[in-house]
């Protein structure tokens, strides 16, 4: 074969702490140490037992941030995710009230959650030239339309046999929350299926260059609808402990989540243009905001100026990587004059 | 200084962009209505150097001289005010308007704050008329071929009064015809005065249009020569900056059995009734004007486009083809026209496109990616084909058109049940050392036996490759030429064999 001029191309790549501090996950991991100081000098009761303790009720949408990710990374996006908790939520409450037992009540829950994701899955792939904003944006407001058939007039829907969910709010140990092991468990799963996979690199070629993923075999209709699947199925498991936590479900249930979610995932430099960041950056970045959110609440600042701060922290970091950016190109000019 | 020689001149001009001398001390001169060819290697400066004289790049050493008096851009509409236009080989045109309103882009004539519809549509008509063009300012840009398209450019150029026209690669998306369309413009303008710089890769565009050419190679002026009075082999020379002894290195195979065989493939609206076969160790190349459905057929083989109907044997067995990864499975590879929207993904590195379409195969147990196996295999791929990178994390986007083309040959290769090879217009947009190393490649694939298909419209390297020429009109194969026989003549009679009034009955 050709190859006369016996050039050689490196192949190792030596990562150095300073190449890892300069990649956003290691910004992260800095932001995510002065954050926890940051709420230690504003909280007298910022400890971790308390942390413990105060985090479930936030740690349902870390569920959605795993799969939320994936979407992302295929360049697509699904605002439906509020909807289906809503909807899955409401089903719990109405499968348990019925009588089923709890397999049956958590299996309705996903299942549910598994059948809304599998719908937006094969709309969207089955009309590529529509945006998925737009497919989603529709189901959004199927969803919840079903969920508020449901609900009927009154609006809301109790667990009535709380004992029966009891399980999933418990704390293993007396200390450990179950929904921490269980998003722990989760997050590992996802993390080592987006980067270390042929699917998760699917993924990413398809978020990076749909046509050239297509021209090398890539079978990005499936790749596409699986994803929107786990984004339903883990949106179902965001509904079933959310319930767990509060014993019911109404109209307003989740609404929002998506948002929120995607704003994670974005903090966490996962763009929404597709083909970028990754998921322990976006666990880091889901992390921060909730912990911020834990101590600002302790220190009693009113939730509606949370929302304000974390937003500007949100566009902030935004930012930073053009700004960054801009950074390095006048030093660069500087350097070549 | 005589400033009725020179309309431009440009000198020891220095272009510093981060990290890289992207022009060192050039030089030029053009005359007074003459048609100027630049020539050089990808990444010889050629565009930075275009950028520097309409603006687009302020240089930071050397002198520009307008007729005579110095000048400093200090911004593209500096320069067009000065009389100095650009077009790109593809038209940076806004698509969803019409051809008035790309014309007068950026100057449109405006009486009382309103803009003057009518008088724009009027002078719109009177460049177009002047250029010959068979569409009319109100058709919608979009709906326009690529040539048209840089018709309109043209006449935006004209529309400015430019004195000094660049045309940056017109002909590397035109087909032949179109070709000799954008010919006659260029002379007829060159006969009304306007100067033109004239960039090209084809020696054609070269020999028929230009007096002078000037060679820039990595960065540098190389030298300004008399076309007439300079040998192709001494001007490749020149741009190289080493001799190519033999541009198309064909060599003696011999050729095997039938490995590949398309039966009546049809595509209502692209192709009918296409039957063609490929032996192993052979190169056979696809000919015709571009729209004749060569690059369509060869889609539907590979499972991007679905067929009506037709049948696509490999070695004898039927292939049942829906989607890319079962053509792949069977042993076809294709290379894809288009580079940086088809062949790669840009932002990533060379050694994950290379082993993209493999990943499955190397990964541990089909499922976890196996880095270490991928890095070992990208880079011996890699180097074999001689490309020209630090290391496989090099992001694509930072090769040069050659060799991106390289990596594109080192991601085929790597798939080692390949059987036959799909080559889309392989040296589209790529310098000719590059070629010449993309040419050898595709000797030694046919003489380990593969089947090799070249779709190409360059006529020089179908006849310099090909042991057999299809040649495409309309949709359908007009006829099969052995190397002995394919002439430039046949096979443009070929191509052009049925009228454009057949084309409908042709393909329904």
């Amino acid at each position: 074969m050709a190859g006369k001029s016996g050039r050689s191309i490196k192949a190792e790549e030596k990562l150095t702490a300073k190449k890892l501090l300069f990649t956003w996950e290691g910004a992260l991991i800095l932001l995510f140490i002065a954050v926890n100081i940051f709420n230690m000098s504003i909280s007298q009761s910022y400890t971790f037992a308390n942390v413990l303790r105060e985090m479930p009720k936030f740690l349902a949408e870390m569920f959605m941030v795993l799969p939320m990710a994936y979407i992302l990374v295929l360049g697509d996006i699904d605002i439906s995710v509020g909807s289906i908790v809503c909807l899955t939520g409401t089903l719990t409450c109405y499968i348990s009230n019925a009588g089923a037992p709890f397999p049956v009540v958590i299996l309705g829950c996903l299942g549910a959650g598994l059948l809304c994701g599998a719908f937006n899955g094969f709309v969207t792939t089955s009309f590529p030239e529509l945006p998925s904003m737009i497919t989603t944006l529709g189901s959004q407001i199927i969803f919840r339309g079903i969920a508020e058939i449901y609900l009927g007039g009154g609006g809301s829907v109790s667990y009535t046999n709380t004992k029966q969910i009891m399980p999933l709010s418990t704390k293993l140990g007396k200390t450990v929350p179950v929904i921490i092991l269980v998003v722990i468990l989760a997050a590992v799963i996802f993390t080592v299926i987006l980067q270390r996979t042929t699917f998760g690199r699917s993924l990413y070629a398809i978020g990076s260059n749909k046509v050239s993923a297509f021209y090398a075999g890539v079978d990005v209709k499936r790749c596409r609808f699986i994803a929107y699947v786990l984004m339903g199925f883990m949106a179902g498991m965001c509904g079933l402990f959310l319930t767990a936590y509060t014993y019911g479900a109404n109209t307003t249930t989740g609404q929002g989540f998506e948002m929120e979610v995607i704003a994670m995932c974005v903090f966490g430099g996962i763009a929404s243009t597709g083909g970028k960041g990754t998921l322990v950056g976006g666990i880091i970045a889901g992390l921060i905001i909730t912990l911020l959110r834990i101590a600002l609440g302790q220190a009693n600042v009113n939730s509606q100026m949370i929302l304000v701060i974390v937003g500007a922290l949100l566009i902030i970091a935004v930012l930073i990587p053009g700004i960054k950016g801009r950074i390095d190109e006048m030093r660069k000019l500087k350097a070549a004059a | 200084m005589s400033d009725s020689e020179y309309i431009l001149e440009l000198k020891d001009v220095t272009k510093i962009f981060p990290g890289v001398k992207a022009l060192n001390k050039v030089r030029f001169q053009l005359k007074r209505g003459e048609v100027h060819a630049l020539m050089g290697e990808n990444g010889a400066g050629k565009s930075t150097f275009i950028k520097v004289i309409t603006g687009v790049h302020a240089a930071e050493e050397g002198h520009m001289y307008l007729e005579g008096k110095e000048v400093h851009f200090r911004g593209p509409k500096d320069a067009l005010d000065a009389g100095i236009a650009a077009v790109y080989q593809h038209p940076t045109t806004y698509p969803t308007l019409s051809v008035a309103e790309n014309i007068f882009m950026g100057h449109e004539i405006i009486r009382g704050g309103m803009i003057q519809w009518k008088e724009m549509n009027a002078k719109a008509q009177e460049l177009l008329d002047r250029l010959h063009a068979n569409f009319k300012p109100s058709d919608e840009i979009g709906a326009l071929s690529v040539a048209q398209q840089q018709m309109t450019e043209i006449a935006k150029a004209l529309s400015t009064n430019a004195k000094i026209i660049i045309l940056d690669e017109p002909t590397a998306s035109l087909t032949s015809n179109e070709s000799e369309e954008l010919y006659k413009i260029v002379e007829q303008l060159r006969d009304e005065g306007v100067s033109i710089i004239f960039i090209s890769h084809r020696f054609e565009d070269m020999y028929r249009l230009a007096s002078r050419v000037t060679v820039f190679r990595d960065s540098q002026y190389i030298g300004t020569y008399d076309v007439d009075k300079i040998t192709n082999a001494d001007l490749i020379k020149a741009m190289v900056g080493r001799e190519i002894s033999d541009m198309y290195p064909k060599p003696e195979v011999n050729i095997g059995e039938e490995i590949f065989r398309i039966e009546n493939m049809s595509r209502t609206g692209f192709f009918k009734d296409v039957s063609m076969n490929v032996r192993a160790g052979e190169i056979v190349g696809i000919t015709g004007l571009v729209g004749a459905g060569r690059t369509e057929v060869m889609e539907s083989v590979c499972g991007i486009t679905k067929p009506d109907s037709g049948r696509v044997f490999l070695e004898g067995k039927q292939l049942n083809v829906k989607k890319p990864e079962d053509s792949m499975k069977a042993g076809i590879v294709l290379l894809p026209e288009n580079r940086s929207t088809e062949g790669l993904i840009l932002s990533w590195g060379l050694g994950r496109n290379v082993t993209l379409p493999i990943q499955k195969k190397l990964a541990k147990g089909g499922i976890f990616n196996d880095l270490k196996k991928e890095n070992a295999l990208s880079k011996k791929f890699l180097e074999e084909v001689d490309t020209k990178a630090v290391t496989i994390f090099d992001p694509a986007s930072s090769l040069s058109g050659g060799n991106q083309q390289k990596v594109v040959v080192a991601k085929a290769l790597a798939q080692d049940n390949m059987k036959l090879v799909i080559m889309d217009e392989p040296t589209k947009g790529v310098d000719v050392g590059a070629k010449a190393e993309i040419y050898a490649i595709m000797g030694e694939l046919a003489k380990k036996g593969f089947g090799i298909i070249m779709i190409s419209s360059e006529m020089p390297e179908i006849l310099g490759m090909s042991d057999r020429v299809y040649v495409m009109c309309n949709g359908k194969v007009t006829g099969c030429l052995n190397r002995s026989e394919a002439t430039q003549e046949r096979i443009l009679k070929l191509s052009m064999e049925q009228g454009k009034s057949d084309r409908k009955e042709a393909v329904q």
